[in-house]
């Protein structure tokens, strides 16, 4: 029998409270899934769409994108400007024809790090189920391939 | 008096009366079905003013060539309803001062242009209103709709074989209105976001980050697409992502000057069906 596919899956968080979230599954001793690269930056609003772009294009066959519950963010408002540009980010790269599956949200506060290991199993189920992340692998080798003259 | 002979003694009112320091409008182009953007500061030279259905660039872009509103004369500008709109995302945006832009309006409907009555920007605002939803021009309107009903792998397939047409000439980003800033995000190096060959894979970098810096704030005057020397249909992303903001937070671009972009902007119940 084949091993069974093991999907990685970058998670950007920001620090106030998934990256506090993900901290308290630790210490907690909660286990799950290994799959998981965690990113922390400041605020959810820090999360460039070029982040994602450049995971998925870099070998990761999903991407987690977690802050603060609305109204929770440090920075008062962060997550607000956030959740609209995936809004729109996420409907232009389904249209590019990026299925936007591999792409998840969540809100996850410091407080919840029964809900970071839940979903951290959960995703990575999801991604396994969807199988790695293949769309980009022609064109990557494109871009290694020596030019022919 | 047709509009052309109209809008050329206009011109020449405002220029000899120092109204204007320059009028920006259209010239004979290299073929007979192209027009060429005039830049006019002498009376005498309105006499090269073409106004015809050809008259289809927006020239709203030029306003912000560095330095040209800095001495806080005033510019006229021949302008479609979608150039219209671009000004008033250009002073939404802090680029420009409204007061600045005389408007000489017009539309082509079929190959006859008719005059829009009104000179400042908020002139417009009535009939700005009445275009919201409206795709001001509908080419390529059956592949879009295909575009649509195809599954996301489809349509993969699709942008890669567009996409590996595209030579990143960056014609799309210098026809655009709304390609304003000095510093671009492909310019970057450090980091580098955007691959800087023209391979597939940066091509499609390049459109996609394009596409989403335009989403909210493309007004679909087609610069972009009639520019592409190697025809991608670049309009129809920025007419998915102008009919995903009109959607999902009711914002039509360019409705008037003091609208909040809309992605520097937000509601606290705006929808969030898809976050976990």
């Amino acid at each position: 029998m084949s091993e069974q596919f093991e999907p990685e899956i970058v998670a950007f968080v920001c620090t106030y409270c998934t990256y506090a979230g993900a901290d308290l599954a630790g210490t907690s001793r909660l286990k799950y899934a290994p799959n998981v690269r965690i990113i922390r930056l400041p605020c959810t609003g820090r999360i460039s769409p070029m982040f994602i772009l450049k995971a998925l294009q870099k070998g990761a066959d999903g991407v987690l994108i977690s802050g603060c519950h609305p109204g929770d963010c440090h920075f008062t408002h962060g997550n607000y400007h956030a959740r609209r540009r995936w809004m729109v980010f996420r409907a232009l790269l389904n249209f590019i024809g990026i299925p936007p599956e591999r792409i998840k949200y969540s809100w996850i506060s410091a407080a919840e790090g029964l809900k970071f290991a839940d979903l951290i199993n959960s995703i990575t189920e999801d991604i396994r189920k969807l199988g790695p992340f293949e769309q980009y692998d022609k064109l990557i080798a494109e871009t290694e391939a020596q030019a022919s003259l | 008096m047709s509009i052309e002979q109209q809008y050329r003694t206009r011109a020449k009112e405002l220029l000899s009366s120092g109204e204007v320091k320059m009028v920006i409008g259209y010239s004979k182009g290299s073929t007979p079905d192209r027009r060429r953007p005039a830049f006019i500061s002498t009376p005498e030279d309105v006499e090269t003013l073409v106004l015809d259905g050809a008259c289809i660039a927006n020239l709203s872009g030029y306003l912000v060539t560095e330095g040209l509103l800095s001495d806080e004369k005033r510019v006229a500008v021949f302008l479609r309803p979608e150039g219209i709109r671009a000004i008033n995302i250009l002073a939404a945006e802090f680029q420009l001062n409204a007061a600045q832009v005389e408007i000489l309006g017009f539309n082509t409907e079929g190959n006859e242009p008719t005059a829009l009555s009104g000179s400042k920007v908020d002139d417009f605002a009535e009939l700005i209103g009445t275009l919201k939803g409206i795709i001001p021009d509908t080419a390529g309107e059956e592949l879009y709709k295909k575009l649509e009903a195809m599954s996301p792998q489809e349509r993969f397939d699709f942008w890669q074989s567009e996409f590996s047409k595209c030579i990143k000439c960056y014609a799309c980003r210098q026809a655009c209105p709304m390609c304003y800033c000095r510093r671009c995000i492909v310019d970057n190096n450090q980091p580098q976001w955007v691959n800087t060959s023209s391979h597939t894979l940066g091509n499609f970098e390049w459109n996609i980050v394009r596409a989403f810096h335009l989403s909210g704030r493309c007004v679909e005057c087609g610069n972009c697409d009639r520019a592409c020397p190697v025809n991608i249909p670049l309009r129809l992303i920025n007419r998915k992502m102008a009919g995903e903001v009109l959607e999902a937070f009711d914002h039509f671009a360019g409705s008037s000057q003091t609208q909040e972009p809309v992605m520097a902007s937000f509601k606290k119940d705006d929808t969030e069906t898809f976050i976990l």
